[in-house]
């Protein structure tokens, strides 16, 4: 039965009562999984993997303390969830922590509208006025199952003004069978308050995953995103920033190395709704093997958004005959006071450069690896988080070493 | 240690070397001299290992061992070491730890003991002394914004971390002014000793007020057409190229 049917099937025995939530349910329905005739999914396709069986929200399999430790960074504050139920939480001051329901889901489309459909699962974070908290918040949502299994999390985190916090996320998949996961966090930053939100993306070959992140920024808000995407079978991010007052920045930082036949998909886009904001992105793209990847960023300027930075870069390796990217920079621009660059560039390792280092001793394969890491470690030189920095520093390692040397 | 004979390579069906000799024995400085295009650059790039160029026939024997059979890192293993006329920029890696890098792979090929972060460390400030180089130096990316005097004097410090048998200087001159010139040479002098070997190509003979060599050889479509000893650059520099380039031609047309 492919996921479709399994949704289906689902919603049979949990009929949805409230109106929001069916109407976002027929959205889904009359829409059904993006293909390649959506625009926004031209590059990018679902088809052959919900073709799987699917079990949807399974209750799944007991998880050991020995393999949550293994899968933790380690941080000081962390939330667990195992098979989508929220069994850890940290006590923080001025930070409510809680499970989270959706009350009133929007959507924009069929993964969103379904995410909404059955909004049951995700943490709300809720970070009060005046509070910086120094320690970074650790979320991390492990599966593990004996069938194939779909699960949806929605997410909310609230910053009341002057605040600040840091979050890193990250999925795990603890068994062979595909673990589908369906997300969406929104992000809504009041006045003065920062964001640094950190997307360790480090799956292994059975995660499939949609993401939507959408920030909300109200005046001299900021925010980072940093998306290191370093693995997994399937991965579309789609990241979105609101700027819904003046002096905000909106940063991204991305990093992306694939393998195999691994497939990873980012799509950003940053509205500039007011005057005298500012945004920057950048990301760094390796595709090693077979692997296949797409970019695309898109960029609005409201006729009302004098004085904007807007600058936007995707640079990216393809160390394989057989590797693609696809990269798309969409600009739309209506004010004429605004400065915006961007720029994409698609290339293979510098003939010159890795002469160079062998002239000095260093093997082909170092060599290459060098070059490599020091190419897309441009994406991460701003990660703030040691324990974070250290581990994507060692994936990226891991991943470059294994498929070139 | 090293001897070249009837050395012929091509780039993309262009000869460029046309039959090489040269023996270069330790403690030894050569000059390779030439007007542009004659072969300079190629030669040094080919006793390194550039793979762009094909070796159509000869040999490059270095310390009995036939350097053709090995890769550019296994002849830098060697010992062999060449200072690029045109330093590549590597954006992301610092000088330490490329420099680290390169010192470890050539002591574990060689089964040497790792060397320690601290002695690393007090080489590199030894070095960098030596060459008039600035601290925060070894922090900064490879080559990468370099002025063309940083990037020469920075072919040197690697120089010296890797304490070559045998040193090619690729046009080092060029793009240093008369005072980085000085530091460069003085750094080059210091380093000789009676167990290594340097090969200086050079379009002009100022460089070698400054690094004096035993041997001076003019390379010209590919041949060395003249070989003598330092008074014959002092000769080049006041005749010129064609007095010597034209009976050469006549001999080999």
């Amino acid at each position: 039965m492919g996921l479709i049917e399994a949704i289906k099937k689902y919603n049979l025995t949990n009929p949805i009562s409230n109106v929001e939530n069916s109407d976002a349910f027929s959205y889904f329905l009359n829409n059904g999984i993006p293909t390649n005739k959506d625009e926004e999914w031209k590059y990018t396709s679902l088809k052959q993997l919900v073709s799987n069986d699917f079990s949807i929200e399974a209750k799944g399999e007991e998880i050991s303390q020995d393999e949550l430790d293994k899968s933790t960074l380690k941080t000081k504050n962390q939330i667990i969830f195992l098979n989508g139920e929220m069994v850890k939480k940290p006590e923080i001051d001025g930070v409510l922590i809680t499970s989270y329901t959706d009350k009133n889901p929007s959507f924009e489309d069929a993964f969103t509208a379904l995410n909404a459909a059955y909004a049951n699962n995700g943490y709300r974070i809720h970070v009060e006025k005046n509070v910086h908290l120094k320690d970074s918040i650790e979320v991390i949502f492990l599966s593990k199952n004996t069938t194939n299994n779909f699960i949806q999390y929605r997410n909310r985190i609230d910053l009341n003004e002057n605040s600040s916090i840091k979050i890193i996320e990250h999925f795990k998949c603890l068994d062979k069978n595909l673990c589908f996961t369906n997300s969406l966090t929104s992000i809504n930053l009041e006045k003065n308050s920062n964001i640094e939100f950190n997307k360790l993306q480090n799956h292994n070959d059975f995660q499939i995953v949609v993401d939507n992140t959408i920030i909300n920024q109200d005046e001299k808000s900021f925010s980072t995103i940093n998306t290191l995407l370093l693995g997994g079978k399937f991965t579309r991010n789609n990241l979105s920033f609101y700027q819904n007052g003046e002096h905000c920045e909106s940063n991204m930082n991305g990093v992306v190395i694939l393998n195999n036949n691994e497939f990873g998909d980012n799509h950003t886009y940053v509205d500039h709704k007011n005057a005298n904001c500012e945004s920057n992105e950048l990301y760094k793209g390796v595709y090693l093997d077979k692997s296949k990847g797409v970019f695309n960023g898109k960029i609005m300027v409201r006729p009302d958004a004098q004085k904007i930075n807007a600058f936007q870069a995707n640079n990216n390796l393809l160390l394989s005959e057989n590797s693609s990217i696809n990269s798309k920079p969409q600009l739309e621009i209506y004010a004429d006071d605004v400065k915006c660059s961007h720029g994409c560039t698609i290339g293979q390792l510098d003939d010159d450069a890795l002469f160079y280092m062998r002239t000095r001793g260093i093997n082909k394969e170092d060599a290459k690896t060098i070059l490599t890491f020091a190419f897309a470690s441009e994406a991460i030189e701003k990660l703030t988080i040691d324990e974070l920095a250290d581990i994507t520093k060692k994936e990226m390692e891991k991943k470059l070493n294994l498929s070139l040397n | 240690m090293l001897k070249i004979e009837n050395l012929k390579a091509s780039i993309e069906e262009a000869k460029i070397l046309n039959g090489i000799d040269l023996s270069v024995n330790a403690g030894e400085v050569h000059a390779i001299m030439g007007p542009n295009g004659s072969g300079k650059s190629t030669l040094s790039a080919v006793i390194a290992g550039n793979e762009s160029y094909e070796v159509e026939s000869g040999s490059i024997i270095f310390d009995g061992e036939d350097l053709l059979e090995l890769d550019p890192d296994q002849r830098a293993h060697k010992g062999v070491f060449l200072s690029f006329q045109y330093p590549v920029e590597i954006p992301g890696i610092s000088v330490s730890n490329f420099l680290k890098a390169a010192i470890s792979e050539k002591r574990k090929q060689l089964g040497l003991d790792p060397i320690s972060a601290k002695d690393l460390l007090g080489k590199m400030r030894e070095k960098m002394e030596l060459l008039n180089m600035k601290k925060g130096y070894l922090s900064r990316n490879m080559n990468e914004g370099f002025s063309g005097g940083e990037k020469k004097r920075n072919e040197i410090f690697q120089m010296a971390m890797l304490e070559p048998k045998l040193a090619i200087l690729d046009e080092t001159d060029s793009g240093l002014d008369i005072d980085a010139l000085k530091i460069v040479a003085n750094g080059v002098n210091k380093l000789k000793n009676k167990n290594n070997a340097t090969i200086v190509i050079t379009h002009y003979q100022r460089l070698l007020d400054y690094i004096v060599p035993d041997y001076v050889h003019v390379l010209h479509n590919g041949r060395i057409i003249k070989s003598g000893s330092k008074e014959l650059a002092l000769e080049l520099e006041e005749k010129g190229y064609d007095w010597i380039t034209k009976e050469a031609d006549k001999k080999w047309d």
